[in-house]
């Protein structure tokens, strides 16, 4: 009996202590798998060894943003520029305004900066809709494998990421504003047995001509000759895209693939000569990658093979009629027809192991083939003045059809949790290219928890971009010209964080930051080849609050003081960063007047910027600019109705021009109204 | 028209609610019953051979709550181990000694209220689960923080409570919180 009852009781026992011991593993993988979401959403990016910015465009939609270059526009440090093509591209930290490819824009991990310009224009008016949150890194480094980004990265996410048990993201959304702007698209995500899908689909056009000039020709840009020929009137700016993406899984494997059609306006003209309405420029981007992973004990194997190609395809009117080169007459104009189509091959491998107690160590590599696999060179008959199109592709190109280029990444890093409040992430990638080789970029990284209300960060790291092939081999034109000598830039950057957490969802964030930049490239109108010509020292500091006023609000502020020096290599003469604003200041209000109406409102600050040192014009204006936002929200319907205006008071917002080209700079859009209809499934 | 304007402002204040963190919240639903189970004295906690798990919160987070609600009955189906079990939605308001509690997890509100409804758990012998971590220093007992990873917060002061006993593996996965840290 006495035996029965040992036996019962150490049943009992061994149960309660087999129920708990089951419960305290179910509970370590709860923790384990929401720690694995919170990192991969970024829900604890002020633990991350890196300054980073995450907006959900859930938030935004209430703001009225509409896409991804408005969105960025939020980012502090982050100011925007132009060129004569429209080529848009996100300055971090008045890091060089005259250099696309500081910054790396990835699209659920996958590079898109196309080989040409080395930007990703194109991708700047993604609608918001089919994005699910913006991380935006800056400083060099990236948080992927094998990209190294130099001033900033850009992750957009979309809806392809998914996790079980939370809300479905399947919607079609329809947009109408000024400027004709018309934009439909839809998001869907399916799960067939073991194979998981997500599509995004939009079409997006606008009739956008905004009023610009004296073009170039005023300045001497196509000789002095021509000065009287000089025009002014509505710069073609308009947009023609449509896009789609599609995200696979089954089981290790992925696939993520996406087309852009994209068309815009030839906008300013490539030779700085307003071009007519109609004239256009094709920037197709399209790319599907492969990737394998597979976790074994303590070791996670991460391979992906790519493919990705880029077009640049301008069609317009170059210069106006009777223009005069060297004495022969163009009595109607010079037309031309550009294209240059590339191709980037790529495959990486990555090993994750942490099998080392407190260590995660990554290490592998990135193979990458970078062709231009077709070009043809069109113009009016540079002999005869004749405006029918000639063939040049062979004797007078305007890109070498030759151009090609491999680079070979390594990368070693380990995170160290040196203890519960210390880490240490420390790391070097080494880069060898066909051309200049960057070398070594160290990297050392420390977050000091404190508490879970004060986090300190430093931040020591190096990177380099390599010349893009516009740098480097565009010819015989007027305004460009390549070099195939160019060093990459380089930089070396000195970053201290501090982040006060007030609570879960208020913070205050301080970064002073220090940049040792070299070998910059430019080129002017009066040097039009590309040069590593300057280096410049930047400093700053990023102040960002995020928090409320009342518990139905949110606001969000930040502000960015940059300074430096901007020093030209031959002459070693110092002057101010030039095209670079001083102070920026953004922020947003949204008021949540009950759950379904709110208003939000997004201010923003952009001080004036100086000139080049040659560059006589007065100062690029500061401006100030107003959005706001109605947004009605239907929960029993599942839709969205959301009545924007942007630029309320109608402020003349102008992106600087380079000098001698349009004197009175870039002119962008004044007043806009934009009507959102999103409706979910 | 400015009246009409700030009235409104100030009417529909109390028809909004506070601001949450959706992965916090579904965090909170699926971690927090499965500490509760680690009690060994949950049995004493049952109501009617159930659990019952309250949700407490301010007027404004009906929504939040029914939300928080539903995603506890998709996670635990009918069961929180081997225990059946009902989810409660208690207002602040309508809080006292006789709301049926098993455990208690409590939304955003005013220190008031928190403090109420600290006071009420601690009163019934019962575990409480706040969302936000601020109020531990009002002596709720767990919160739950998305840092560098997750960590599970224990309000040191209050644990040795009579009527609170948990199994020695959770002590060593929770971090202890005194009320001058927060």
């Amino acid at each position: 009996m006495k035996y029965k009852i040992n036996l019962f009781l150490l049943t009992c026992l061994t149960t309660l202590h087999l129920q708990a011991d089951d419960l305290h593993a179910s509970l370590f993988n709860d923790m384990k798998e929401f720690n694995t979401i919170a990192t991969q959403t970024k829900q604890n990016e002020h633990y991350q060894p890196y300054i980073i910015s995450v907006f959900q465009s859930k938030e935004l939609e209430y703001l009225g943003v509409s896409n991804l270059k408005e969105a960025l526009m939020l980012v502090p440090g982050v100011d925007m520029a132009t060129d004569n093509t429209n080529t848009q591209t996100p300055i971090f930290r008045g890091s060089n305004p005259s250099a696309y490819g500081q910054s790396k824009l990835l699209i659920d991990g996958v590079v898109v900066n196309n080989l040409f310009f080395d930007a990703y224009s194109e991708y700047l008016s993604m609608p918001i809709d089919m994005i699910k949150r913006i991380e935006v890194i800056r400083g060099p480094g990236s948080k992927v494998d094998g990209i190294n980004a130099y001033a900033g990265s850009i992750n957009v996410v979309t809806y392809a990421e998914d996790f079980k048990g939370f809300e479905s993201n399947n919607k079609v959304v329809f947009k109408y504003g000024s400027y004709d702007y018309g934009m439909g698209g839809f998001v869907k995500n399916f799960q067939i047995q073991k194979l998981k899908g997500h599509i995004d689909f939009y079409y997006q056009k606008d009739n956008k001509n905004i009023s610009s000039g004296p073009d170039g020709l005023a300045q001497g840009s196509l000789g002095t000759a021509n000065v009287g020929l000089s025009q002014s009137g509505d710069a073609p700016l308009w947009l023609d895209e449509y896009a789609l993406g599609v995200t696979l899984k089954y089981q290790e494997f992925s696939l993520k693939a996406r087309l852009l059609q994209h068309k815009q306006g030839s906008a300013y003209g490539i030779n700085f000569a307003l071009p007519q309405k109609n004239d256009r420029v094709k920037l197709p981007s399209y790319y599907a990658e492969l990737g394998y992973t597979k976790k074994i004990n303590d070791a996670h194997i991460d391979i992906k093979v790519g493919a990705k190609y880029d077009i640049f395809d301008s069609e317009a009117k170059l210069a106006p009629n009777n223009l005069n080169l060297s004495g022969i007459v163009f009595s109607n104009g010079i037309y031309g027809e550009h294209y240059a189509k590339q191709r980037v091959l790529y495959q990486s491998t990555y090993l994750k192991y942490k099998g080392f107690t407190n260590h995660r160590i990554t290490l592998g590599y990135r193979v990458t083939q970078e062709k231009t696999v077709a070009m043809k060179s069109k113009l009016s008959n540079l002999t005869t003045g004749d405006a029918a199109l000639v063939d040049y592709t062979d004797t007078l190109p305007f890109f070498d059809k030759d151009a090609h280029r491999n680079v070979y990444t390594f990368s070693l890093q380990d995170t160290y949790d040196i203890n519960e409040k210390l880490s240490a992430l420390y790391g070097v990638n080494y880069e060898q290219t066909s051309y200049k080789d960057a070398g070594f970029d160290p990297r050392v990284s420390l977050v000091y928890r404190q508490d879970f209300k004060n986090i300190f960060k430093a931040i020591y790291s190096t990177s380099h971009r390599n010349p893009s092939w516009q740098e480097m081999f565009t010819k015989n034109n007027h305004s460009r010209v390549g070099n195939t000598d160019l060093e990459p830039e380089k930089v070396t950057s000195y970053e201290l964080s501090y982040i006060r957490n007030f609570t879960s969802d208020s913070y205050l964030q301080s970064n002073l930051f220090y940049l040792i930049n070299k070998n910059q490239i430019y080129n002017s109108a009066a040097d039009p080849m590309y040069r590593n010509a300057a280096k410049t020292d930047i400093y700053g500091i990023e102040l960002e609050y995020k928090g409320h006023i009342f518990p139905n609000d949110e606001l969000y502020a930040n502000y960015t003081y940059i300074d430096g020096s901007y020093t030209v290599e031959d002459t070693r003469t110092n002057s101010s960063l030039p095209n670079v604003a001083h102070n920026l200041a953004k922020g947003y209000y949204i008021y949540h007047f009950n759950s379904a109406i709110s208003l939000g409102t997004t201010l923003k600050y952009v001080g004036s910027k100086e000139r080049t040192p040659t560059d006589l014009r007065p100062n690029v204006k500061a401006y100030t600019t107003l959005d706001t936002a109605l947004n009605y929200k239907n929960s029993r319907y599942n839709y969205n109705v959301n009545m924007s205006v942007k630029n309320i008071f109608d402020t003349d917002v102008r992106y600087p021009s380079p000098q001698n080209s349009y004197v009175d700079d870039y002119a962008q859009a004044r007043r806009t109204f934009l009507i959102a209809f999103k409706k979910s499934f | 028209m400015i009246r009409i304007f700030l009235f409104s402002i100030l009417f529909v204040q109390v028809l909004f609610g506070y601001n949450y963190n959706s992965l916090l919240l579904k965090a909170d639903a699926t971690i927090f019953p499965k500490i509760m189970l680690m009690d060994k004295k949950i049995k004493n906690k049952l109501i009617d051979n159930k659990i019952i798990y309250t949700i407490v919160y301010d007027q404004c987070d009906y929504e939040t709550a029914i939300h928080v609600k539903e995603y506890i009955e998709n996670t635990f189906q009918k069961y929180m181990d081997r225990y059946p079990y009902k989810v409660d939605l208690a207002e602040f308001s309508h809080l006292s000694l006789a709301t049926k509690a098993s455990a208690f997890y409590v939304l955003k509100s005013s220190t008031e209220n928190i403090k109420k409804a600290a006071n009420i758990a601690r009163q019934k012998g019962i575990i409480s689960f706040s969302y936000d971590i601020n109020n531990l220093k009002y002596d709720l007992l767990f919160s739950l923080v998305i840092e560098n990873s997750t960590i599970l917060y224990l309000n040191k002061e209050y644990l040795h409570t009579n009527n609170i006993d948990f199994v020695d593996s959770l002590l060593s996965m929770v971090r202890f919180i005194g009320k001058k840290s927060i």
